[in-house]
């Protein structure tokens, strides 16, 4: 009978060399955060300019430092998490890890993926990006997805692993 | 009593089914206007004559009119089996043809509600682990048209039905009434507790709204608050809530098994379960053994003595939308030697059994802890401000020995046993639950770590399966790895089918 110790010849996860995704994501992303921070400082300038803020206007200020404040850390945190976004593809699974604080690492093997997609969201698609998905059974809400590769990569990659799938 | 039933051709349901259809209609039509109805018939004695007639005019349009959708429906329904799948076309003004492949059935239900019953037709249900839109219903099914029906999907030969008398045969379970109150005293009162308040809540949330509609502002909420404004803060009062709760709570979880545990009979054929069950809607399922995802043993203190547990059986379900209730079947009331038959029927989970359990690691503990001191300092903090009597900080002296006490007995529960085909996890804090899971079942795995956690060198592995998640919290890093390395060898080398 199987004595409960794992025998470590099995394929290891931390032996894989993963592959960072493409470095012009990372424009995208900041992109994307620049965005969505200007959106925000916008309606704050708004809303200072109809004076919302008139109960508390001696605390304006602060409010545009904690905005600052909050943009700048954002950015950084991107920075360094990006270098942490890395893929693997083996011969029957694909894994994708990422995270800093909160690291995180997902293997779905390829006998289990219900179906792909690759996507292009409008700044990937600028800078000829995509976006892989992986869908397995059940409640796929957070299934795997590799953001920030060159859509020839992520077609080649369906492309493989729809081959191995069918094998 | 043996018949054959030719199902390669095109085949209505029961004539029987108009009747269904006519009271589902009905059914549905009152739910949604119950409200309208209720203040149209309140005033009924002062209306006048002529109003009556428009009254009664409009509501024989409707029955005829609900009559004739009911026979439109039924005409339009028929189904037939080709090439290994079933097809079926429906629909009165928007065709539709739906076809699915033998494979693709996940299983086949009868249901009997009261009119099917009175009737005597069997509702047939087929689902598949696709999106809930193919999921068919049949409305009305003689029993041995149905049962053969389920036979030709089930087998992909054409067999000759033999109907075997349920009652003849021996039942791997049953469960008398007295049993049953038994297992409804000592079921989970919170939870059942909480199903009857949330059931409530949504009816005043639809009282309220027409209300709203007909101008007649919050008059519910207002009367409400109306009698929680008498509402002293005298302990007479509460002390009488608390037991009015308490009966509440043991009287919708007695409800509560009674509707759908009633009469609970299982039976085992060759690779399946078959479950009948129900008060008042009766309900059979087929439970075939691959398409089990995982099982999960429960019990509690009191059943523990009564030597009872449960069962839950997890299929897969489809689609994000619906944790489906329906999915999760639980035959309640099982003795331990049936435990131990089941275990031995699907994937040999008994051998797991043996094994040293392994504790997660301490950290779950500390983290617990951390989070508790958290909360309690904001529960203190919130003391501080909403009430002035120092009195109110002595419930602390209730809740820290509370949540000591829960926050072990969660970590003395949370443990795992590996065996080379199955993961056993342990969980809960006052009932205890047991889940089997055969590792090629699951569909893909994820291995997380918060950055108080990597000082301590532990991860949490998540378990993705085809019917939801199961968490191993704060394992150490090297035996996560390991069992990572060992979850996906084992699913990638695996030739079994997860369904």
């Amino acid at each position: 009978m199987f004595a409960n110790e794992i025998v470590s010849s099995f394929p290891d996860i931390t032996e894989v060399t993963f592959k960072s995704i493409n470095k012009k994501y990372l424009k995208v992303i900041l992109i994307n955060i620049l965005l969505f921070f200007s959106v925000v400082l916008i309606g704050l300038f708004l809303a200072d300019y109809f004076s919302f803020f008139n109960k508390i206007s001696s605390y304006t200020y602060l409010i545009y430092m904690v905005f600052t404040l909050v943009f700048i850390i954002t950015c950084f945190i991107t920075y360094v998490g990006f270098k942490k976004r890395k893929y693997a593809i083996r011969e029957k699974d694909v894994s994708y890890k990422s995270g800093i604080f909160f690291k995180k690492i997902t293997t779905v093997p390829f006998s289990r993926i219900q179906h792909i997609e690759v996507d292009e969201g409008p700044v990937s698609r600028f800078f000829k990006l995509a976006s892989l998905s992986v869908f397995t059974a059940g409640d796929s809400s957070d299934d795997l997805e590799i953001k920030g590769i060159t859509k020839i990569e992520a077609l080649e990659i369906k492309e493989f692993i729809t081959k191995k799938i069918n094998e | 009593m043996s018949k054959t039933f030719d199902f390669s051709q095109f085949s209505h349901q029961s004539k029987k089914g108009i009747l269904v259809i006519y009271g589902n209609l009905l059914y549905k039509f009152i739910k949604v206007t119950w409200i309208f109805l209720f203040i149209v018939f309140k005033d009924f004695s002062q209306f006048t004559d002529q109003k009556l007639i428009y009254i009664y005019l409009g509501l024989g349009f409707f029955l005829l009119f609900f009559l004739i959708r009911a026979y439109l429906i039924f005409i339009n329904f028929k189904f037939k089996i080709a090439d290994n799948h079933f097809i079926l076309k429906q629909g009165i003004l928007k065709k539709t043809d739906t076809s699915i492949s033998f494979d693709r059935i996940q299983n086949i239900n009868f249901k009997q509600n009261i009119i099917q019953q009175l009737i005597n037709v069997h509702e047939v249900n087929i689902e598949t682990a696709g999106s809930n839109k193919t999921e068919i219903s049949i409305k009305a099914m003689s029993f041995l048209k149905a049962k053969a029906l389920k036979n030709q999907l089930t087998s992909n030969k054409i067999i000759e039905e033999i109907v075997v008398d349920k009652s003849k045969e021996k039942p791997f379970l049953k469960i008398s009434p007295l049993e049953l109150l038994k297992i409804s005293l000592t079921e989970n009162h919170i939870q059942s507790l909480l199903v009857f308040l949330a059931l409530l809540f949504g009816l005043f949330q639809q009282l309220q709204q027409v209300f709203k509609g007909f101008l007649k502002d919050n008059i519910v909420s207002d009367y409400v608050r109306e009698s929680s404004s008498s509402f002293q803060q005298s302990l007479f009062l509460i002390i009488v809530c608390v037991i009015l709760l308490v009966f509440t709570a043991i009287l919708s979880s007695f409800v509560r098994v009674f509707l759908f545990h009633f009469n609970l009979r299982v039976y085992v054929k060759d690779n399946a379960f078959e479950i009948y069950q129900g008060l008042f809607t009766k309900k059979s399922f087929i439970l075939k053994k691959e398409k089990i995802q995982n099982i999960t043993i429960s019990t509690n203190p009191i059943k523990k003595i009564l030597g009872i547990s449960f069962i839950t059986f997890k299929q897969a379900v489809s689609g994000k939308v619906n944790q489906k209730k329906e999915k999760l079947i639980r035959i309640v009331g099982c003795k331990e030697a049936q435990v131990k038959k089941v275990k031995e029927l699907l994937f040999n989970f008994a051998d797991v059994d043996q094994l040293e359990r392994k504790q997660v690691h301490v950290y779950l503990k500390i983290r617990m802890y951390l989070r508790v001191l958290l909360l309690l300092s904001i529960i203190n903090c919130g003391f501080y401000f909403l009430f002035h009597n120092v009195e109110i900080y002595s419930t602390n002296l209730l809740l820290i020995p509370f949540f000591y006490f829960i926050i072990n007995l969660i970590y003395k529960k949370r443990f795992y046993k590996i065996s080379d085909k199955v993961l056993l996890v342990g969980n809960g804090s006052i009932e205890t639950h047991l889940t089997y899971l055969p590792f090629f079942k699951v569909q893909n795995i994820k291995m997380t770590q918060t950055f108080f956690q990597e000082r301590n060198k532990v991860v949490d592995l998540v378990f993705q399966t085809a019917s939801g998640k199961i968490k191993l919290p704060c394992i150490e890093k090297q035996e996560a790895v390991k069992i990572y390395n060992y979850t996906l060898f084992k699913v990638e080398s695996s030739k079994n089918l997860w369904m």
